[in-house]
């Protein structure tokens, strides 16, 4: 299912984030789950974690979307509401093969509400619904 | 949405109208069939369910206007109903992501209802998977968005139309499970045989996981009057003609 996260992982997210609160970092047992749940984009969601990559941005109206500056240099918008994440590999393992729950960019934003390292922006409604639009867009082009 | 559906239809059975959580709407709901299968109906009568419930309005969204209400007695006379619910007509994808994307910029009360029929139309201009999902997607997001802004005693359900062919070809059942992955629940509407003037329909109602199916009997009056039987709450396939001591018919 997409929208919402099984339990196991729900369980978790929601221990380091207990973790995290005591004693400030999370703890090996956690990162050994989380590899074995999410395999190698569990390392690079923590990198992208460590580089403070992601950002979450609001506007005055309260709607809120997630913006990941990738590995590569290009940024990603993430719909946590229901998991959505505009990048190549959403598209490819986790759409199309069923291979993986969440890319590493969706799984970066679950860490870095964990750990606080979330940057934060206020942008206005118009600029969201651009923000949110160029999404879009970007979709239409790779089908040309 | 699913629990909404369930409600409405479960209204004339044991259940009764009183539940604690009235306001919680419930995951979003995708109402699947063939052409003629009763879809506009049913999201016409979840509008009117929710527009008679004193929260915020119901935003309605097709390709193109209702060539005819599918009601025409009761509750869908009522002109303080009809006013709550808000039509829009994006008559492209691209309009359609525009009106989703710009939701937020929207005054006034938050939607407590948001209705898309005609996906199918839509879907045919995404050429990629991606694009399905990013539309789903953001049927989600806006609900959500909707319902937090409708505050703790509000929500804001999602409800949307698919029509379905009856040989799907691999393309179909690819963007259908790609669907269902943003909508677990889904209702399957199939048209059974009808008399003259009355349209007989069969809802079978997955929630999705382990939950059994439900399904439902709709007969659609001459009228536009609603009547709904419950015919069996089994796991697998359910007989059509076997009805649950429950089944009580149920006029809208």
């Amino acid at each position: 299912m997409a929208v919402t996260l099984p339990e196991v992982v729900e369980e978790l997210l929601s221990d380091m984030m207990a973790a995290v609160r005591e004693n400030a970092r999370i703890p090996d047992e956690h990162l050994l789950s989380l590899k074995f749940l999410f395999g190698s984009s569990a390392m690079q969601a923590l990198d992208l974690v460590d580089r403070k990559s992601i950002t979450l941005i609001s506007s005055p109206s309260g709607r809120r979307v997630y913006q990941v500056l990738g590995s590569s240099g290009k940024t990603y918008t993430c719909l946590m509401s229901c998991h959505y994440c505009s990048c190549p590999a959403f598209a490819f393992s986790v759409l199309r093969k069923n291979e993986s729950l969440l890319c590493k960019h969706l799984l970066a934003v679950y860490l870095s509400q964990i750990t606080g390292t979330c940057q934060q922006l206020s942008i206005s409604d118009k600029q969201l619904t651009n923000m949110l639009l160029t999404e879009e867009e970007q979709d239409q082009k790779g089908t040309e | 949405m699913a629990e909404l559906l369930r409600r409405m239809l479960n209204a004339g059975c044991a259940g009764g109208p009183a539940e604690e959580n009235a306001v919680d709407a419930g995951p979003p709901l995708m109402l699947l069939g063939g052409l003629g299968s009763g879809k506009t109906a049913l999201l016409f009568a979840a509008a009117l369910e929710v527009a008679g419930e004193g929260r915020g309005p119901v935003l309605f969204l097709a390709r193109r206007p209702l060539q005819s209400l599918p009601f025409r007695s009761g509750a869908a006379l009522d002109p303080l109903r009809l006013q709550k619910i808000h039509f829009q007509y994006p008559p492209s994808t691209r309009k359609l992501f525009r009106f989703l994307c710009s939701a937020h910029e929207a005054r006034g009360p938050a939607p407590a209802l948001l209705l898309l029929d005609c996906l199918e139309e839509y879907l045919t201009e995404c050429h990629q998977p991606q694009e399905a999902a990013h539309l789903a997607a953001l049927l989600l997001d806006t609900a959500a968005h909707f319902s937090h802004r409708a505050g703790p005693r509000g929500g804001c359900g999602l409800m949307v139309a698919l029509q379905t062919q009856d040989e799907a070809d691999s393309g179909d059942t690819l963007q259908l499970a790609l669907l269902q992955r943003y909508f677990p629940s889904c209702c399957w509407l199939q048209p059974i045989a009808s008399d003259p003037g009355q349209r007989h329909l069969r809802a079978c109602l997955e929630l999705g996981g382990p939950d059994p199916q439900t399904v439902w009997s709709v007969t659609l009056g001459p009228d536009g009057s609603m009547t709904v039987t419950l015919l069996s709450t089994e796991m697998g396939n359910p007989s059509s003609d076997k009805a649950t001591s429950s089944g009580v018919g149920q006029s809208l």
